[in-house]
């Protein structure tokens, strides 16, 4: 049988963060229940045309999963149970806000075998946080984080932010260490994009230039590595081999599907995605193929998404999956090896650190080679 | 014999933000020839880009019949000048073609250097000059001071120049009474053979070139064959006629004295060159009039699109644009850096922009210029004399036995006060002083002789900058002069960039390419390694810069499975490549080229 991640897409938050342009917003209890009861239904209907996979992750995405309570996901979680067919163990990843992590929430998720939670907690100075409009501060954030561990969640993911507005390195690294002061098993750290229209990008903020920026990312790679943590994706470090088994799906190509308004499903070869509107998904309108971009194909997205792991590209998979041969990218990759981007042992090709984060730039250098 | 005791010809010459246009609609408006509502606003210039930057391009004249107090009508005919330095020969040319001048003065402001070089090149070429007060309705108008300050500088008596606002519509009667009672009638011989002076022309896609001409003496009429006199070229007169404001008006033949225009199939205005004189065939002339002179490209430039596919296009805007521009040349080059264009000669720089903006503006191309330059002349080690335009041409300095630069004669009109600025400015620029002439107690003329090399790029700009506008500048080609050039190449990663070498003076080479660099510095964004720029003469480098290796770009998550953000970013980045031009190893958007040629607005 086949492997299947399932993600679901909790697009409801008690407020929006400056930064965030995900389909999200401020919903009542009504619209909530409404949209659960949707959820439900295309899970059951789903559930049809898996008979032959097997389910081995779950991911609650969002939005802010947490806010909607646990009994709400509680009733989600079971209707899974009760339609796909599931591995046992399967790795069940919930995202949290610190400030919607209680008591209740954590009985109700482990009630279910959650067994994985992603917190946002982004920085540990209340003046970011609060430039940011996250809804908690450091206390809080830890005050989470240390209360899951008592209800008995161990394989926690940390969220971090850096480059952001009015932020130096060593605010960075801070942040950082009052983290791993919390032994999460797994950090994604993301470097502040600011996209058109958020309320961020109308302040107009004064960003860390690029090579503080770099700088930070250089600090993270370090002090995670002394830390005893695993570098394995761009964003992405764990400990004992605690990765992401869900988000690792997204980068070798394996199968997802994705339920919910804005939810992105790759299924049965083909990338489909539900609008971006409730209001659709309660009214049962189906998900229709994913936006095309020019110019990539099944190889080319291979390429861009194998590159962010360290596991890298194996060119003869590559062949052998798309049966078209990789020495034209061998050609381009080659000439950032000297330069320290880009390594080769045998027919494994990777990005080292320094080559993560310029890999936009020798991503669009080795796919337009071959145009 | 025809009469020509009721034509004047005549032209107006004004400071640029003086109204000369605006006088011109009034005077049209005295004269009935166009009614209010057919007026287009300022009917003379009717270039878009003429308007808006204020400057006359090409000459226009238009014919008006003026019923005076006496009774009698007129046949009056103004004559359009250019109003740059780099257009003097045409102005002198459209000059020649009229019996006098208006010099219009700001009744405020007084006389402006600006138009002092236009009033004497008309003293010169024996016009009445008339003065106008303009802008009387102004509240500092002190019209006679001004009248006072006319006399004195130039030397004409003024106390009876009309004082006028033609904003306003005042006292514009005045000045055709005027024009009517001081600008000479023509006293050409209708029985001689045709001369016809050519001031301007302009091609018509259905008749051809339009030739537009003063007649000096004799006449002009359909079937007649022609004869131009420089050039050579012969043609069959197919239409003549006057130049009626909204359009021509064809006449069974023209007169000694008159001014229009005829047409006869011509298919390029080069075979019509301003200043040229035009006989009839069969019964020719034997003295051509006096003062032509062919138009001479002093600035050179390699011109190409931004968008390689686009040659074609460029090909064909620079022929279109040719025919009614005798003085733009071309030739296909091709550069390693920016594929294939044209090697362009212009009179001057202004000439040179008006040219890339109207290809640009009217034929919606995307153009990549290299740095202009001046015609060298080079003696080579085996005698042979070459000319080179072209830093792509210039021979191995072994080669070299002396290399020569052109020169011209400088002269510049400034109030006094502003010497102390121009002498540095030129000394800079290694210029030769030879004397500084008071033409009154506050007006001087300085004399020098430049490096035209030294005067093309921006030295028109640093002169106004420096003088408040008020100074003018006149130059002509003198000749050329032994001087220590070299070629200096410039280098990105190692990899010669052809587009961006330059021939210099040694003693500027090293200022300009260290400027080059910094420029070129700041417009090549971060590559993923690092990236030297250098400027070399020989395989000596002069100067260097470093891009530094780029350390971080934008990087898109991939989150809950939706690559779509990710994907779009990296189309917009190899679309932001494509508008790269890859030089070697090095990405170099277009804007380091144009940062390069802007070398000199700062």
């Amino acid at each position: 049988m086949n492997k299947l991640g399932l993600y679901i897409h909790i697009p409801f938050c008690a407020s929006k963060c400056s930064y965030c342009d995900f389909y999200s917003f401020a919903a009542n209890d009504n619209q909530i229940d409404e949209y659960v009861k949707a959820l439900i239904k295309s899970i059951n209907y789903w559930s049809e045309k898996c008979r032959q996979y097997i389910v081995d992750t779950v991911y609650f995405g969002g939005g802010t999963p947490s806010f909607i309570g646990g009994q709400r996901l509680v009733k989600i979680i079971e209707t899974i149970y009760n339609s796909f067919n599931i591995e046992p163990n399967p790795e069940i990843t919930v995202e949290c806000n610190p400030d919607s992590i209680n008591e209740d929430l954590l009985l109700n998720l482990k009630k279910v075998n959650v067994n994985r939670l992603s917190i946002g907690v982004q920085a540990m100075q209340d003046n970011i946080l609060k430039s940011l409009s996250r809804r908690h501060t450091a206390l809080q954030a830890k005050q989470a984080v240390k209360l899951a561990k008592k209800y008995g969640f161990y394989n926690i993911s940390l969220d971090l932010m850096y480059a952001l507005p009015n932020q130096n390195i060593d605010m960075v690294l801070d942040s950082l260490n009052q983290m791993l002061e919390l032994e999460p098993t797994h950090l994604s750290c993301y470097a502040l994009k600011v996209e058109d229209g958020t309320p961020l990008a109308k302040q107009n903020p004064i960003l860390p230039d690029e090579d503080i920026a770099a700088d930070m990312y250089n600090a993270i790679c370090k002090t995670l590595k002394d830390n005893g943590f695993e570098h394995y994706e761009i964003s992405n470090w764990a400990k004992n081999g605690y990765y992401s088994k869900h988000n690792s799906r997204y980068w070798d190509l394996s199968e997802y599907l994705g339920i919910g308004s804005s939810a992105h499903s790759l299924f049965n070869g083909q990338r489909f995605e539900y609008s971006a509107n409730i209001n659709d998904f309660i009214s049962g309108v189906k998900a229709i193929k994913e936006e095309q971009v020019d110019g990539f194909d099944k190889a080319e997205e291979f390429i861009m998404l194998a590159l962010r792991t360290s596991k890298g590209i194996n060119s003869f998979e590559y062949e052998q999956k798309f049966n078209k041969s990789f020495r034209p990218f061998t050609q381009a990759l080659k000439k950032y090896i000297s330069y320290g981007l880009v390594e080769n042992k045998d027919n494994i090709w990777t990005l080292t650190e320094t080559g993560f984060i310029v890999s936009n730039a020798i991503l669009s250098d080795v796919l337009s080679s071959v145009e | 014999m025809r009469s020509q005791d009721k034509i004047r010809n005549f032209s107006i010459i004004a400071h640029i933000d003086h109204g000369k246009s605006t006088l011109a609609d009034r005077l049209l408006e005295q004269c009935q020839a166009v009614s209010q509502r057919e007026m287009e606003e300022q009917l003379l210039d009717n270039m878009d880009l003429e308007r808006e930057r204020g400057i006359t391009i090409k000459a226009r004249a238009v014919r008006m019949e003026y019923k005076a107090d006496d009774g009698e009508t007129y046949h009056i005919n103004l004559i359009d000048t250019p109003g740059h330095v780099d257009f003097n020969y045409e102005v002198s040319r459209s000059l020649a073609a009229c019996e006098g001048a208006l010099l219009v003065v700001d009744a405020a402001q007084g006389i402006e250097a600006q138009t002092l070089g236009n009033t004497y090149l008309a003293i010169d070429a024996g016009l009445e000059v008339l003065p106008v007060v303009n802008k009387i309705d102004l509240p500092a108008a002190d019209p006679q001071r001004v009248k006072q300050e006319i006399e004195d500088i130039i030397g004409v008596p003024a106390m009876d120049a009309p004082e006028i606002s033609a904003k306003m519509g005042i006292n514009i009667h005045d000045v055709m009474e005027d024009i009517v009672a001081n600008v000479p009638a023509p006293s050409g011989d209708e029985n001689k053979p045709l001369r016809a002076l050519i001031f301007d022309s302009q091609y018509d896609p259905y008749k051809g070139v339009i030739v537009y001409m003063r007649l000096i003496d004799g006449h002009i009429k359909a079937g007649m064959k022609v004869k131009m006199m420089a050039t050579g070229a012969e043609f069959q007169v197919i239409e003549c006629g006057y130049l009626h404001p909204l359009g021509l008006s064809p006449q069974d033949a023209l007169y000694a004295g008159e001014v229009g225009y005829f047409t006869a199939s011509i298919k390029k205005v080069s075979d019509t060159r301003v200043g040229d004189t035009v006989t009839e065939v069969d019964n020719p002339t034997s003295e051509p009039l006096a003062g032509y002179r062919p138009a001479q490209p002093m600035v050179y430039c390699g011109i190409y699109t931004e968008d390689g596919s686009k040659y074609p296009d460029l090909r064909d805007a620079l022929e279109k644009l040719q025919l009614n521009d005798a003085a733009l040349s071309f030739e296909p080059e091709s550069s390693v850096a920016l594929g294939f264009g044209f090697r362009c000669g212009f009179l001057g720089m202004l000439h040179m922009e008006i040219i890339q903006e109207r290809l640009e503006r009217e034929f919606d191309l995307d153009l990549v210029t290299t740095l202009p330059s001046v015609i060298y002349e080079i003696v080579k080690t085996d005698g042979t004399v070459i000319y080179c335009d072209n830093p792509h041409d210039y021979p191995d300095p072994a080669q070299i036995a002396e290399a020569r630069e052109p020169f011209v004669k400088a002269s510049i009109i400034t109030p006094q006060e502003f010497v102390g600025n121009i002498m540095p400015m030129c000394q800079e620029r290694r210029s030769i002083f030879k004397d500084m002439v008071y033409l009154d107690s506050t007006l001087v003329e300085l004399h020098y002789e430049m490096p035209t090399n030294e005067i093309i790029y921006d030295f028109f700009d640093a002169l106004k900058a420096r003088t408040k506008g008020y100074a003018s500048l006149d130059y002509e080609l003198s000749d050329y002069r032994k001087s220590e050039l070299v070629k200096v190449d410039m280098l990105l990663n190692g990899d010669q960039v052809d587009a961006l070498s330059f021939i210099a003076h040694k003693d500027m080479a090293y200022t300009r390419a260290r400027r080059i660099c910094e420029k070129l510095k700041d417009n090549i964004p971060r590559q993923l390694f690092e990236v030297p720029i250098q400027a070399a003469i020989g395989g000596k480098v002069i100067a260097r810069e470093t891009v530094k290796a780029m350390r971080k770009d934008v990087l898109a998550k991939c989150y809950g499975g939706d690559i779509t953000r990710k994907k779009k970013l990296l189309e917009k980045q190899k679309e932001g490549k494509k508008k790269m031009r890859s030089l070697g190893t090095v990405q170099v958007p277009t804007e380091a080229f144009l940062a390069v040629l802007k070398l000199d607005d700062e």
